[in-house]
């Protein structure tokens, strides 16, 4: 790369700035088990239980321990904000460097950054961004009419969706055969769609 | 075939008064209230309309009312019955409908009947239905976690009408990333899915619905075991056949499906 801005893009916040100072005489298990716990927080899971624990191990002060999830924390996900194919990793390594941050310690980020559960990370990102409720559940059935009180042999079927969405919503309706063909339709088209974009995108939108 | 309608007093006072209106003007009346019958809850006729009819026809509010109701009952009862236009004349002479006003039935059941059953039989009831299908199709560039991301995601708008609201249409949006929307056309396009469902609106068609109703899962669980017993079958090739003749055992025992496949 010609111009090497850096993971902060030259503005380094605060936390990080002070990290390397705290990060100097930390123990390696300890620092390893909290950026586990960093790393589980990025992904959305609870982690009061692993920080209380590590809290109580004693060897650090509450404060000292805060600084440190704080700084790990921000440094985590400024890493993770670049698709893993834009970002070299010996360039994400200098960064690190120039944090001043000891060598082991930056062996142990790259690996969680470029590792190989980098694409669980990065879904788990995508889904706590700002969505519409998407899909989580959906049962249908496909009814017959045989008769109602205006028609002694009706015959006409049509289907009852459930869709249960992410936002907790359950919408049931029925759908009349017609308007199911043209959802069918709809979305065999927006797949159409879908597959051009991806093709054309590789091709003219780089990096 | 059974009598549609039973000749009661009000029928008898009502074909009174439809045998004395003017032949033109209950052929008009016959074909406004055939297009408005398919709408339920909607009167044929406005209350202005309704003054001018009574001055037209020289029928007094009553009389015009019964007039009105008895037209459109018998009506309803063809659609139910979805009875043949002869069949119609014969059964309205039988309550003693005078010839002219009974062929004008005739003839309005012949041109504008089928469409009413069709209008009608489309109607279904449900609290909710979808009405309208819209999608929009994006692709995201960033997040405020995520930069440089090249994600298509689809959108679909659901617009699902309440019964009761003719007004209001509620917009239900769903969102899919690809795979997302993969999975879902995939459940959508199941042959679980939509072969009953193209296989009872051609089986429907028919008039004898129990034996297409069984017909068509039977169509269904045949080719399913047939496929099955394909699937499975090892080298020798022969592995299905027993399958398939246990199959045929139990459709011969059963009564109903063998008389509709005449085994």
């Amino acid at each position: 790369m010609a111009e090497h801005v850096g993971i902060f893009g030259g503005r380094i916040p605060a936390e990080v700035e002070t990290l390397s100072k705290d990060l100097k005489d930390l123990d390696k298990e300890l620092f390893r088990k909290i950026l586990k716990v960093v790393v589980s927080a990025v992904e959305g899971k609870d982690c009061g239980e692993a920080m209380v624990e590590i809290g109580e191990s004693g060897s650090l002060s509450e404060e000292k321990l805060s600084r440190i999830v704080s700084g790990l924390f921000k440094l985590l996900r400024e890493a993770l904000r670049f698709p893993g194919s834009s970002v070299k990793q010996e360039g994400f390594k200098e960064d690190l460097r120039e944090l001043r941050i000891s060598e082991e310690f930056i062996a142990d980020f790259a690996s969680v950054v470029f590792g190989n559960r980098r694409s669980a990370l990065d879904a788990a990102v995508t889904q706590r961004g700002p969505r519409l409720p998407s899909l989580m559940e959906f049962r249908w059935r496909v009814d017959v009419a045989i008769s109602t009180s205006s028609l002694a042999r009706a015959l006409q079927p049509s289907v009852l969706m459930q869709l249960k969405l992410s936002d907790g919503n359950i919408h049931r309706f029925e759908v009349p055969v017609s308007k199911f063909q043209e959802l069918r339709y709809n979305v065999a088209l927006i797949l159409k769609e879908m597959n051009d974009l991806e093709k054309r995108s590789i091709l003219k939108i780089q990096g | 075939m059974a009598a549609i309608v039973k000749e009661t007093q009000s029928i008898k006072e009502a074909v009174a008064h439809i045998n004395a209106i003017d032949a033109n003007k209950f052929t008009r009346l016959l074909s406004r209230i055939l297009q408005k019958l398919h709408l339920k809850g909607e009167r044929s006729f406005s209350e202005d309309e309704e003054e001018k009819l009574q001055t037209a026809l020289a029928m007094e509010k009553q009389a015009l009312h019964l007039v009105l109701e008895t037209t459109s009952f018998l009506l309803e009862q063809a659609v139910y019955h979805n009875i043949k236009p002869a069949s119609f004349k014969q059964q309205l002479e039988n309550i003693q409908v005078a010839p002219d006003k009974a062929e004008a039935f005739c003839q309005a059941w012949a041109t504008a009947g089928p469409d009413v059953v069709e209008k009608i039989r489309q109607r279904i009831f449900a609290p909710k239905k979808l009405e309208h299908v819209g999608w929009q199709l994006n692709l995201q560039m960033g997040q405020s976690s995520q930069a440089k991301l090249k994600a298509p995601h689809a959108v679909l708008d659901l617009g699902v009408r309440e019964e009761d609201e003719s007004e209001h249409l509620q917009n239900v949006f769903v969102e899919f990333s690809h795979k997302e929307l993969l999975e879902f056309y995939n459940k959508v396009r199941l042959h679980s899915f939509s072969f009953p469902l193209d296989c009872l609106a051609n089986a429907v068609s028919h008039d004898t619905y129990l034996q297409t109703v069984t017909h068509s899962f039977l169509f269904i669980s045949f080719f399913h075991s047939f496929f099955l017993s394909f699937a499975a079958r090892d080298d020798s090739g022969s592995a299905g056949l027993p399958y398939l003749m246990s199959l045929l055992t139990f459709v011969r025992a059963n009564p109903i499906i063998s008389h509709c496949y005449l085994l």
